[in-house]
Formats: structure tokens, sequence, C-alpha cells
């Protein structure tokens, strides 16, 4: 296989050390002394796989403390995918060179709605029965985990297993079952799965619907199966497994450098972010926990960049300590700390320029919307005069480029919340032409919002594609011929499908089945994406898309998501949609006290500020 | 201080592309505590040149890099501390010092020689062939480089041709240019044994296995070549 593979095959590939494994600190187990042998397959390629945070915490858990096994699998770009199909050859992981179909577990990744066609197509190139009724007895248990699969309804044909939570809380339990349970039957197997707290098995329950085709309730179909799936939560994050030894790929990835997960969760509650409510509570990390552990990565991985990670890094409470303590550790010798995401106000610029030792090129803030009015509904606190404050600041000290990223289809958004944002990014560019010396360049990142499940706008109507295009035509038009100014827009079709799953239920399975038959796969890249085979697909199914998209719903509605239980009532999640409908900010439970979503009691935890006590 | 290295880049490693082997050795340099001197400016980088960009696809017995150091280290030192680190395909051979004046190795690498293995063709025939190819006027083939496809001739740079017979395996070595009088790329190599008529399937690998820096007829390695 592997001959075969570095001889006829990966020549003829673009980028083939995608495809080659045996980067520095890869974990090779040995396969027959491992227990259970699960490999992590992720949907995209390995440039963007191999930056994924969670995939590394996983995989250096599984594999330094349990007995049992995790490789890893990325999606082949289609010229590779082509001629292993041509070979006949399966997909394989990385570090053994196994077929996938040889391991006891798949797993996948879902960070994304629209990567399930890579699920599939991956499934199926490793000749593994794509849906779950079809696998046989010696087949391995496909399994799936992340964000997206907090709405598993879409995808429950294809998944033995869900995995909702925390992955490095659940999935060692899972796997010591699994190893517990190897003789027993699959049925028999799947049935003890079910009983893990956070562990949903889809076969064991079916869906049922109303007249008027709305949701109606998922009735389990044996006795002692939980009617809701609570998600795990790592308890004590400051002590939780990090890895101390990451892969450090031969290839350029996107994230190539040491992380650290400063923390996991974010209260600020923006109403559209689906992040924010399934990662509660926000906990942190203590300083001295960072520090250690970028001082065991850089040792390990040699990186030159060290990136604080996590929803909203400027809101970690030990950021200027830990950012203080990395620059003394590491700035001597040449090692750089990275800030991914900036809050938009002059502190963070501050403190971006005491680390950044980068060019300063492009500065990257995100008021999210145009009008105060639109930032209370979308509970976004920023001030105009914190934004302007915060640019003033980044021009002084040499920017002279301010990417802003803007969101559009908001709920209740009105034309001039839209002229809002050209008027903005207007006033951004005088600042800039004020305090620059140089010519500035702003760039708006405009992005088409699409409600999420378990957010305060789950029941909120999606745009359609004709209104996020006219929308779009008609910011292009009030912003006129500025080529100072640049607009960068997403692909509506794109964000219409990514709606349509993202609040789906089991109906859309055989659709999204016929769309890979269709050819449908990296439907996160512009240049694979197609719309029309999607529609194709959803028509011949018989499934209005907009049903899903264009519909506003009521308070009283079932969702096919509500068993998932994110520890915030859905309660909360409806007064908070009250709150953006009366245009009223919620405040930062940190600062203003509890707002009552739930997840603390719920769990029986509280927040775990860590960083500031030093 | 200024230090050359000579290292050994493995099969494992062929698909790396000269960016990629970069950055790997900088992380290693980093992981093995070595004093690197750094640039100056808002970006510091280490000062690391690397010699002759090996080519995607293939793998180097002998290849070559020079670094700056902030201090004076034993070159022995320097070499066990980056095996030490380094990932198991590559392996650092030797090091010596060099005058800090000494001219980049992009600049004096003028010949290299890559090795072409052939499998299930017996050794008189391709002694033949290559016997053949070195008779005719001119060795024609299409430009691979920048300039596609613009017909060059390879036979100015062609310096010699040694072919080694093992078991079942053959290996044919061929000295060429790099840069001046003609600068030879593998891939028209490969082009040229296939126009000689070694079949595809019978490449079943490919390596550099020297540079040189050519004076006369004198082929010395980077680092037996110093001031």
């Amino acid at each position: 296989m592997k001959d075969k593979l570095f001889r006829d095959i990966l020549p003829l590939v673009a980028k083939p050390v995608r495809y080659t494994g045996n980067e520095l600190n890869m974990t090779t187990k040995t396969w027959a002394e491992s227990k259970c042998k699960m490999v992590l397959a992720f949907p995209d390629v390995y440039e963007v796989g191999m930056s994924h945070v969670g995939s590394k915490i996983l995989y250096g858990l599984v594999n330094e403390t349990t007995g049992h096994l995790l490789e890893r699998s990325y999606a082949p770009w289609p010229d590779m995918e082509s001629l292993l199909r041509q070979n006949r050859l399966p997909l394989y992981s990385l570090e053994s060179f196994k077929p996938l179909g040889d391991f006891d577990v798949v797993g996948f990744s879902l960070q994304y709605e629209l990567s399930i066609t890579n699920c599939i197509n991956m499934l199926d190139m490793a000749q593994i029965p794509v849906c779950s009724k079809d696998r046989a007895e010696n087949d391995p248990f496909v399994i799936a985990g992340g964000p997206v699969a907090f709405n598993p309804e879409p995808f429950a044909d294809f998944f033995d297993a869900f995995l909702i939570g925390d992955g490095e809380e659940v999935l060692p339990e899972y796997l010591d079952l699994c190893f517990a349970t190897r003789d027993l039957p699959r049925s028999e197997r799947l049935l003890a799965m079910a009983k893990i707290p956070g562990v949903y098995i889809p076969a064991f329950y079916r869906a049922e619907y109303m007249e008027n085709g709305t949701f109606k309730e998922l009735v389990p179909l044996r006795a002692g199966l939980p009617e809701r799936i609570r998600k795990r939560v790592i308890t004590d994050f400051d002590q939780a497994y990090f890895p101390a030894r990451p892969i450090v790929p031969y290839m350029n990835i996107i994230h190539d450098r040491a992380v650290l997960e400063v923390m996991r969760g974010c209260q600020r509650g923006c109403r559209f972010c689906h992040a924010g409510i399934v990662y509660r509570p926000a906990r942190e990390k203590k300083v001295a926990t960072l520090r250690r552990q970028a001082e065991e990565q850089i040792k390990s991985s040699g990186y030159e960049e060290i990136s604080l990670s996590s929803l909203s890094s400027l809101d970690y409470s030990g950021i200027k300590p830990l950012v203080k303590g990395l620059v003394e550790d590491y700035g001597t010798c040449g090692i750089g700390v990275s800030l991914p995401s900036l809050r938009v106000d002059a502190f963070s610029i501050d403190l971006a320029n005491e680390v950044q030792k980068v060019r300063k090129t492009t500065l990257t803030l995100a008021p999210e919307a145009g009008t105060q009015r639109m930032r209370n509904i979308i509970n976004k606190n920023v001030t105009e005069e914190q934004l302007i404050e915060a640019v003033q600041a980044a021009f002084k000290s040499g920017w002279n480029a301010v990417k802003l990223y803007f969101m559009f289809g908001l709920p209740y958004e009105e034309e001039e919340d839209l002229t809002g944002i050209i008027r903005l990014l207007k006033e951004v560019k005088s600042v800039g032409n004020r305090y620059s010396r140089r010519p500035v360049e702003i760039k708006a990142g405009i992005a088409n919002y699409v409600p999420k499940a378990h957010t305060p706008f789950q029941w909120h109507r999606q745009n359609s594609v004709e209104e996020f295009e006219n929308k779009k035509q008609y910011l292009l038009k009030a912003k006129g011929k500025d080529k100072s100014i640049k607009l960068d827009f997403h692909d509506s079709a794109t964000s219409f499908m990514e709606g349509v799953i993202a609040r789906g239920d089991r109906r859309l399975i055989p659709a999204i089945l016929k769309a890979w038959q269709y050819g449908c796969k990296f439907d996160g890249w512009t240049e694979y994406f197609q719309f029309d085979k999607w529609l194709k697909a959803l028509a011949d199914s018989g499934i209005d898309p907009e049903f899903y998209t264009c519909r506003a719903r009521g308070r009283e509605e079932a969702f096919p998501w509500d068993f998932i239980d994110t520890g915030i009532s859905k309660d909360f999640l409806w007064q908070e949609y009250e709150m953006a409908r009366q245009e009223k900010a919620t405040l930062d439970c940190r600062q203003d006290g509890c707002n009552d979503c739930g997840i603390c009691s719920e769990f029986g935890i509280g927040m775990e500020i860590e960083g500031a006590e030093q | 201080m200024k230090i050359r290295c000579e290292y050994y880049a493995g099969p494992e490693l062929k698909f790396l592309a000269n960016l990629d082997m970069m950055h790997m050795m900088e992380r290693a340099l980093r992981r093995a505590e070595i004093p690197y001197a750094l640039s100056e400016g808002f970006n510091p980088h280490i000062k690391l040149s690397m010699g002759t960009v090996l080519p995607v696809g293939l793998w180097g017995q002998n290849e070559y890099f020079d670094l700056e150091l902030a201090k004076r280290v034993a070159p022995e030192w320097f070499v066990m501390q980056l095996n030490a680190v380094l990932p198991p395909y590559i392996r650092v051979k030797q090091a010596r010092e060099i005058d800090s004046h000494e001219p980049a190795l992009m600049k004096t690498i003028n010949a290299a020689c890559y090795a072409f293995i052939i499998q299930g063709v017996p050794l008189t025939e391709i002694i033949q062939r290559m016997e053949h190819l070195m008779q005719k006027p001119n060795l024609e083939v299409k430009s691979r480089g920048k300039k596609k496809d613009v017909v060059k001739d390879l036979k100015a740079g062609i310096y010699k041709i040694e072919v080694k017979g093992q078991e079942d395996s053959v290996i044919i070595n061929l000295t060429v240019a790099i840069g001046e009088p003609v600068n030879i790329r593998f891939d028209e190599l490969k082009d040229l044994l296939l126009e000689a008529g070694i079949e595809e399937r019978n490449i079943t690998d490919i390596y550099r296995q020297a540079n040189y820096v050519k004076i006369m007829e004198d082929y010395m390695t980077p680092l037996e070549k110093v001031i």
C-alpha cells in the first residue's frame, strides 16, 4: 500500500505531503497491543484538519493516557480521490496506512454543516457502508462529535453514535466501553453505549411530525433509553489534558503554530452565536498552567509562534500577565505571540501592539452590525465609540489596513442597518486618513446571517437567497465607487444550504444522500459547491428547503434538537429572543451578575475564572 | 560564526517542498536550542540558507545548508544536538565552520549527481543504451523549467554517466551541470532516459546523490571546497 502510494500515486497529486504522515511527534502505537483502534476522520483537507485544536487534544489524550489507539485521516483532495478510486485503494490512516475499515471506530469531527458530504464520501472511499443500518458486525462504529453534532438529526442515518459535548470527557469512556463489549453483538454494544451520558444512538429513536409538517417528538424505541442527551462538560478545565507534544506538519497548514487554549466557552451572550451557547460555561486556565504548556510545546515543536486561542481571548481574565510572561520567556529567541481575535476596544490594540512583532498589515475587528440598534438586537456589546477608539489607536501605531466583519440578514433588519455598515466603513476610513501617514485600505467581510439551533434566534426566519442577493446589491450601491473600501461577501446559496441543515431534521437524510450521489463534496469550498445539484437532490426527495430556512417558528414549536441538552434552558433562549425584539442588551454575566441561563445550576458548576488569580 | 552542514534527507521526505524543508530545519534548530543568529528588524528570522533546491519528488543523500550562529560552537556538538531532535528520516552527516565571507551555496554549487534506480532491465542493455545516448551529437528535451516546452540541448551539461549493476537493480548516475553552461533538471534527465528507451515503470527511484563545486575537472563537495 505505502510503496504503491509513494511510487505510483503521490508523484501525480498536488501537495503530496498531505498524504504521507510521518510528521514530527506523530504517535505510532503497536496495533496488536492497543485495545480499541480508532481513526479520527476530519472531513476536510489535511491543512484544515491539522489546524483543528480539538483533534490535537483528542489525539494526544487517547494515545498518551489510554490503552486505545487513535490515528488520523483527512479528506483527500479530488485529484487524490480519483487516483485512489482508479487504483482501488481504500482511504487509509496516516499513521499505519491501514484502511479505515480495519479500525473499531471511525470518528468524524463535525465543524461545519456542509462537511457531511465529505463524511459520506470518506466512508465510501473506505468501503464502509455509508448508512448505519447497512453496517455489518465487523464494520467499524462510525461516530461524530463537534459543534454541529448539537443538531444531529439531519445526519441520524449516517452515524452509529453521536458524542455530545467536550470530547475529553466522553471519548475515553466510549472507547473503554467499546473495548469491554468487543465480544457482544453489535446491537447489544450500541445499547450499552446509549447508557453513557452524552452518547446518542439515533437508531434507537423514531422522529414523529405534526400534520402541519413541524416536528412533534423523538420517541425512544426501547425501554431504558434517555429522553434527553445532556452534553458532557469538563469541570476542571485548568487541569484538563492538553498536548505537550503536538504533531508538527511538514507542509504549511492554516494555523501553523503552537496553540494555547486559554479559555473554553464565552459568556458574552451574542444572540447569533452558536458556539457561545454550546460551549458554556466559560472556563479559563491559570496563567501558570498556560506558561507551562507553552514551554512544553515550544520545546517539543520548535514553533516560531504561539497563538492564544478561544472564542474571545481578550476576555481571558489573565490576558495581560500571560502575554507579558510569554513575551519575557520567548521574545529574545524570535518566538512571537499572536492574538487571533481582537476585541473591539483600545485595550486590545495596545496589547496587540506589545506582542505583535509581525508587520502591521491588516487589523481585524468584528463589530458585526452597522447600527447601535442592531448591535443591541444581536447583543454585541460594542459601541461605535469603542470601535473608533480602537481603529484610531491602530492607525496611530502604524497599521494601515483594517478588516471589519459584519453580518447582514439579521433579525429585525431595516434599511438603515445596511446603510449603517457602509457609513461605519466610511467613518473608519476617514479616521484612518486623519491618523495614518499612508492612504488606508478598508476591507469588510460581510457574511450572510444563518440562524442556528440552540441560539435565541432559532425561532427566526432566515433571509432567502433572493433577499441576500438584493441586500448585497444595495450595499454595493451604497458604497459607491470608493475603491479604498472593499466589500467581501459570502456565497448566498452556500449560506442557504447551511441554514437548511443547521435547523433540519431526519427528513433531510435522503436529500443529503442524493446530493452526495449527484457528486456534491467539499461543499465548504466555493469552487466545489454545486447548488443546482443540492436543489435537485432536495426536489427529488420532495423537500421544500424554505420550510427550514424562510419560516418563522412559534413560541410553542418543538424542535428536532430540543432533546440535546446544552444546559441552557429554552425559556432563557426565548427570553433573549424577546429582549432582541425590544432592542435591549443583556450584559456579560461575569461583570453584571447572573442572567440565569441555566448552565451553572444545571451542571452544578460555576464559571471558572482562573486567569486573574495569580 | 558561520557553519556549513551536510545532511541526508531520506525517501520518506521526498515530497517536501523547499520551503517545507527550511521550516522543518528552523524548527529543529529551535528545539535543539542552537544559538542561532537572528536578523534585525520587525520580523526577526533565523539566518539559514539552503543549497540548491531539492525538487519535490526527490530525496537527497548529500544536501547542504549554511547557518549563522550568534556564538561559537564546536561543529561536532552542533551535529549531535541537531540530530537528537530531527525527525528520523533526516540526518546531519557533518558540519564545519566556514568563513563569514564564503560565497553562498546557491552560488558555488554548479554540478550535481542524480541517481536513477532501474529495475527489470538487464545491465548490458542499459550500458548499451547509455553508450548510444552519449554518442548523439545533441541531447534535446523539452524544457521543464520556466520556459516550458522550449527545446533545449543538454549535451554540454552532461559531464558523466556511470552505470552500476546490483543483483536485480541498476543505478545510473548522471553528473550534470547546475546553472552554467546549461541548467539541467532531474525531470529533464528522466525525459532523456525515457527517450533512450528506458520505460517509466522500470524507474523505481530517483535521488540526488551529490552536489558539487566543479572546478575544471575537479569535483569537490561544498564542504571540501571552502576558502
